[in-house]
């Protein structure tokens, strides 16, 4: 098995680019060397080596068509990486690293297929340290992954990514927002809204510490990670399943704040795996 | 409260200014901590919240427990003042050379019993019925003899009841007795006087200290219970003599009469045998039932078990909290060695 780091992600893009950065998507424009498109007039394209015969001879008006073809146009994948204090958890597995293998593994295979990658941490403010403008630059895209695998995780929320949203203005680009999602409701609901224009993956960071894998009985004492307070709490099997019940609540919110503006959300836990990644993309 | 911490001390009081400490359970706790994404995660829980705040205390118990205990606190002694039913009774007992003989006016021989020996016998068993009774012991023949001064130490009075059937000796000198026995109140503490005169016989009393006794008795206004152990065939105190009435020829009627004519609470008891005697008592005792103030010692008390025991309890709440600790954090172990499988990957 290949490193799931380099590992490809595969993607397609739920809209027709514009564009004439060529890339292998494809486009919306004619003009390049993809697939058949339409037939236009001689007149609109002046084309003459791409004169349809077959047309030309089959048109009672005699005119002359000449065939267009697909533009190849390349997109931009943008992270969006919740840098807030609560994914520097360390369950089953450090949720940083996790993290930081998918920049990584995006940055490769973006880069791969010529499209640019941007990356953008936030927590309650944008970090301009951690944010890196498109770019087709391979080494500088899993540069900047790299650094997010590293970087500090202190925040205390996670507004930066509306920030970070207003900064992706413009044309439709590939969104992955990365984060444990624990956040506010409204939150929640403003920064889907604001990344409406995209095509938006929302990558749930899950870790099964966090519900399935709550011992069944036992006395713990949880300390929040962005400030939220200390609690003892005695687990027993009824709270347990009452926790993971609500965990699952949550996750269920989260799926119908970003069913109208995004596509489902891919839950990413334990080991980051590409496969699966690209299948849920392929998918959905 | 600040009553009772006045009386709190320590042998080494500047342990206590480690007592700060106390609050580090409020900081840290004795649980490993977990940090979670959110808090929020788990579902409210009233036992959780309330076993939350019962680890703290237990954390704060036992570290100001095991402070405290270092400093060695202790409370202080005192002498309170509490409020009993008792009197303050005043024993007067004849110790003549009669009082050795028999209620028959013998010697005693075989099983039977001297008026001192039944006197001692019955007057133990009546200090020891009352927990608050104040008791006070004079005895007297020629001259008066202070045996012990008004207390509450009953086992001294018993002590010293036990010993009045010691063979006595001389005459019935009753007027200093009486002097004596009056003088044994103290200071008026509000609880009712007894003056208990136990004696055989009796004897005149000079005029002028019958004056004294007067001016003594109307100061002190006891109650007044003359035991009179009668020898058989002698003269009773009611019994008027054959020739002339004088004080000389029946000492005893004219002690009585002296007595009545003092103007406080009297009666006068005529005891013809043990039996008597020990109804003459309970007769006294039941009358005797009047509030009195006393005085109850209370010793200085070790309190460093107790602030040993609080840590205890509180150690043991700790422990007992660490038995049924669970680990939340996945398998940290399994991270690593992934982490390491990684790397192999990437160097190959």
């Amino acid at each position: 098995m290949s490193d799931p780091r380099t590992a490809d992600i595969v993607y397609l893009p739920r809209w027709r680019p514009r564009g004439s950065r060529t890339g292998l998507h494809r486009g919306r424009d004619a003009g390049g060397a993809g697939p058949f498109r339409d037939q236009v007039p001689f007149l609109q394209l002046p084309d003459a080596r791409r004169i349809d015969l077959r047309a030309t001879l089959r048109d009672p008006f005699e005119g002359v068509h000449v065939r267009r073809f697909e533009a190849r146009t390349a997109v931009e994948t943008w992270v969006l990486v919740d840098l807030s204090a609560s994914m520097g958890f360390r369950g089953a597995a450090d949720r940083g690293r996790l993290t930081g293998d998918l920049c990584r593994a995006l940055a490769v295979s973006a880069t791969r297929i010529s499209d640019g990658f941007g990356l953008i941490g936030c927590d309650e403010t944008l970090r301009d340290d951690l944010t890196l403008p498109a770019t087709r630059h391979r080494g500088a895209a899993v540069a900047a992954a790299e650094r997010v695998a590293g970087a500090a995780r202190a925040g205390r929320g996670c507004a930066g990514m509306l920030e970070a949203a207003r900064r992706l203005a413009g044309r439709p680009k590939l969104v992955f927002l990365a984060s444990d999602f624990r956040w506010p409701e409204t939150l929640i609901a403003r920064v889907f809204a604001a990344l409406a224009p995209h095509d938006t993956v929302p990558i749930l960071l899950a870790d099964p510490a966090e519900a399935e894998a709550l011992p069944a009985f036992g006395l713990v004492e949880l300390d929040d990670l962005e400030g939220g307070g200390r609690r003892v709490v005695l687990l027993r099997p009824r709270l347990r399943r009452a926790w993971i019940a609500r965990e699952q609540d949550r996750i269920a919110a989260l799926e119908r704040a970003a069913a109208p503006f995004a596509r489902r959300v891919f839950r990413l836990a334990g080991r980051f795996d590409a496969q699966a990644l690209s299948r849920h993309l392929m998918t959905t | 409260m600040t009553d009772l911490l006045a009386r709190l001390g320590a042998t080494d009081p500047w342990f206590l200014w480690l007592l700060p400490l106390a609050l580090l359970p409020l900081v840290r706790s004795a649980l490993r901590r977990t940090s979670v994404p959110a808090v929020a995660a788990a579902p409210a829980d009233p036992l959780s919240a309330w076993l939350g705040r019962a680890l703290t205390l237990a954390g704060i118990l036992a570290v100001a427990g095991l402070i405290v205990a270092l400093a060695g606190p202790y409370r202080t002694g005192a002498r309170i003042e509490r409020l009993g039913i008792g009197a303050q009774v005043s024993l007067l007992i004849d110790r003549s050379g009669s009082m050795n003989e028999t209620f028959a006016g013998r010697q005693p021989s075989g099983a039977e019993e001297s008026k001192a020996a039944a006197s001692r016998r019955l007057l133990a068993d009546f200090v020891g019925a009352r927990a608050h009774d104040l008791f006070a012991v004079t005895a007297f023949s020629t001259a008066p003899m202070l045996v012990m001064p008004m207390t509450d130490r009953h086992d001294a009075v018993r002590a010293a009841i036990a010993a009045i059937d010691r063979p006595g000796l001389d005459y019935t000198n009753i007027g200093r007795g009486l002097g004596m026995a009056l003088s044994q109140f103290g200071v008026d503490v509000g609880a009712s006087r007894v003056l208990l005169l136990v004696s055989d016989g009796a004897a005149v009393i000079d005029p002028r200290i019958q004056n004294q006794l007067r001016a003594a008795v109307a100061r002190i206004r006891p109650n007044l219970y003359w035991l009179f152990l009668r020898t058989q065939g002698s003269p009773g105190i009611a019994d008027r003599p054959a020739g002339e009435d004088t004080p000389q020829a029946a000492p005893e009627r004219h002690l009585d009469l002296f007595f009545k004519s003092l103007g406080v609470p009297y009666r006068a008891f005529e005891a013809e045998g043990a039996e008597a005697v020990a109804a003459a008592i309970r007769q006294i005792e039941a009358l005797e039932r009047d509030p009195i103030p006393y005085v109850e010692e209370r010793p200085r008390r070790d309190l460093t078990a107790l602030a040993a025991a609080l840590a205890a309890l509180g150690l043991a709440v700790l422990v007992l909290a660490k038995l049924v600790e669970a680990d939340l954090a996945g398998a940290p172990a399994e991270t690593a060695t992934e982490a390491a499988g990684a790397a192999l990957r990437r160097a190959a």
